[in-house]
Parts: C-alpha cells; sequence; structure tokens
C-alpha cells in the first residue's frame, strides 16, 4: 500500500514537472493558416507560450520594423495573428517575464539555458542565428526542445 | 480588354481577393503602368545594393535558380524564378507584399510599378 502511495507520488510529482521545463513547448493546435504562411516564411513559427503578451504586442505593432526587415501585414491578417498571439502569450511566471528587445533570445532562461553555447558555435553557417532554434533542435518545429533532440552543426 | 483585364485584377487585390494569375499576366500589369520592362535593369537591380546592408540576391542568390537559405535566420527560401517553381508569381496578393516587404528591406522605399515590371522580365529569363 506504501509502495502503491509513493508511487502514485512519484507519478503526480513527474506530471508536475513536465510543464515546468521548456522541453516541450507545443504549438497550440488552433493556429490560424496565417501564422505559419506570414510568420514562418522568414524564421520558425515560434510558439506563442514563449513570450509575454506584452512582448507580442510590442512585435505585432511594429511589423515594418521587425528585427531589421519589413514583415508588415494586411489590417485583417495582423488582428488575427495579434488576437491568438496574446491568447497564447506565457502566463507562467519564467516565460512571461518581459523579454529585453522583444527578443525570446534576450529572456533569462534562454541565455542560462544556452550559456555553454560559444559565439562560434552561434555563427557557424549550419546554425546562423539564436533565432534558427531547428539548426540544433532537431524537432523544434515539434515544440520539442529536450536535450535528447539536439544536434549542433559542426560547421 | 488587357486594360480591362489589369482592372479587374487590380480591384479584386483592393479587396483582398487572391487572384490566380500566371507571371506573364503580372508582367504585363505592371508594363501597362508603367513601360516596357527591361531585363537588363531588372537583373541590375535585383543584383546591386541600394544603399542598405542587403541585396535582393542576399537572400534569393544569383541566379536565383534554386532553393536558399534566409541571411539572417537561415530558413529556407523556396527557388524564386519561375521557370524553376512554378508556384512563384501565380498569386498577385502575395506577389505584392513581398514586393512591399522586400524593396523596402533592399530599397529603403517601395518598388514602382516599372522596377516591379523589369525585376519580373528579367526573373522570366533565369533558367
Amino acid at each position: 500500500m506504501k509502495t502503491y502511495f509513493l508511487l502514485s507520488l512519484l507519478a503526480l510529482l513527474a506530471l508536475l514537472a513536465l510543464p515546468a521545463s521548456a522541453a516541450r513547448m507545443a504549438m497550440p493546435a488552433d493556429a490560424p493558416k496565417s501564422y505559419e504562411a506570414e510568420c514562418a516564411s522568414c524564421h520558425m513559427a515560434y510558439p506563442p507560450g514563449l513570450l509575454s503578451q506584452k512582448n507580442w504586442q510590442n512585435i505585432m505593432s511594429g511589423l515594418d520594423k521587425h528585427f531589421g526587415t519589413d514583415a508588415s501585414l494586411d489590417a485583417k491578417t495582423q488582428t488575427e495573428i495579434t488576437q491568438w498571439l496574446m491568447k497564447n502569450a506565457a502566463t507562467r511566471e519564467k516565460y512571461a517575464a518581459f523579454a529585453p528587445e522583444n527578443r525570446i533570445t534576450k529572456t533569462a532562461w534562454f541565455m542560462r539555458k544556452h550559456d555553454e553555447i560559444r559565439a562560434e558555435v552561434w555563427k557557424r553557417a549550419g546554425v546562423k542565428s539564436p533565432a534558427n532554434c531547428a539548426a540544433c533542435h532537431t524537432d523544434a518545429v515539434k515544440g520539442i526542445f529536450n536535450e535528447d533532440n539536439i544536434r549542433i552543426p559542426a560547421k | 480588354m488587357q486594360k480591362k483585364i489589369v482592372l479587374v485584377l487590380a480591384l479584386l487585390s483592393l479587396i483582398g481577393v487572391s487572384v490566380a494569375a500566371s507571371p506573364q499576366d503580372l508582367l504585363k500589369g505592371y508594363e501597362s503602368q508603367s513601360g516596357k520592362a527591361s531585363q537588363a535593369r531588372g537583373e541590375q537591380l535585383f543584383n546591386a545594393k541600394h544603399g542598405k546592408e542587403w541585396s535582393c540576391a542576399s537572400c534569393h542568390e544569383t541566379p536565383p535558380n534554386h532553393d536558399t537559405k534566409h541571411i539572417v535566420t537561415g530558413k529556407l527560401i523556396k527557388s524564386l524564378s519561375p521557370n524553376s517553381n512554378p508556384d512563384r508569381f501565380t498569386d498577385q496578393a502575395k506577389v505584392e507584399k513581398w514586393f512591399k516587404r522586400n524593396c523596402n528591406d533592399v530599397l529603403g522605399r517601395e518598388c514602382v510599378a516599372q522596377e516591379k515590371a523589369d525585376v519580373l522580365s528579367w526573373l522570366l529569363t533565369v533558367k
């Protein structure tokens, strides 16, 4: 009886621990088609849960100057994507903290998770930019970021 | 007749309807708003920098007849020339959206119809 209790306690703890890790940050099932079409033509479709509401709001209101490029949208699409991002933005404190420059890569959790990556690695042709999650996280597009699914390009 | 088609296409694109077109239709449309296209001018515009960090070729490479990668993010960009990718220049709203974005990035302003005609006419010669 006691073993059962311990086992279920362990299982419960494991379940609780799961969402606490960024190892899995899946795309919500109700993503509008425009999110993939508009945002993911230049970069991976980032899961909205990786940034706060305020960050997404900033990003969506400045698309004509989007990290050095013009990513402007028609009004209808802009509203559709903004509303969906706001609805699905980060809620847990760790991810909901305001990201400097509205960059996922400038959040405290991102920098801590990647602090062992040397500057030279980020510059490799196969990586190009910290924005290119899928360069190393082979299943990033599926929202899987755990350490078993990492392959860092040699060049 | 040609003018009428162009007008209808323009109106449809204004109300946001996705219009299936051929690259040749689009080229005629741009020429009708400006003048005859020049492939040489188009090639020059595509490959040169215009006072900013990037040229069109920074991401699309040259000749743009193969899949490439975004110069910053590394994201795959499908081949640009219609001969190498039949999906290109078949949706007017999409074409207009990308001309607007990319001309702003490369020239710091939107392109005029003549420039779009020139670039498209050159792209149509890229095998």
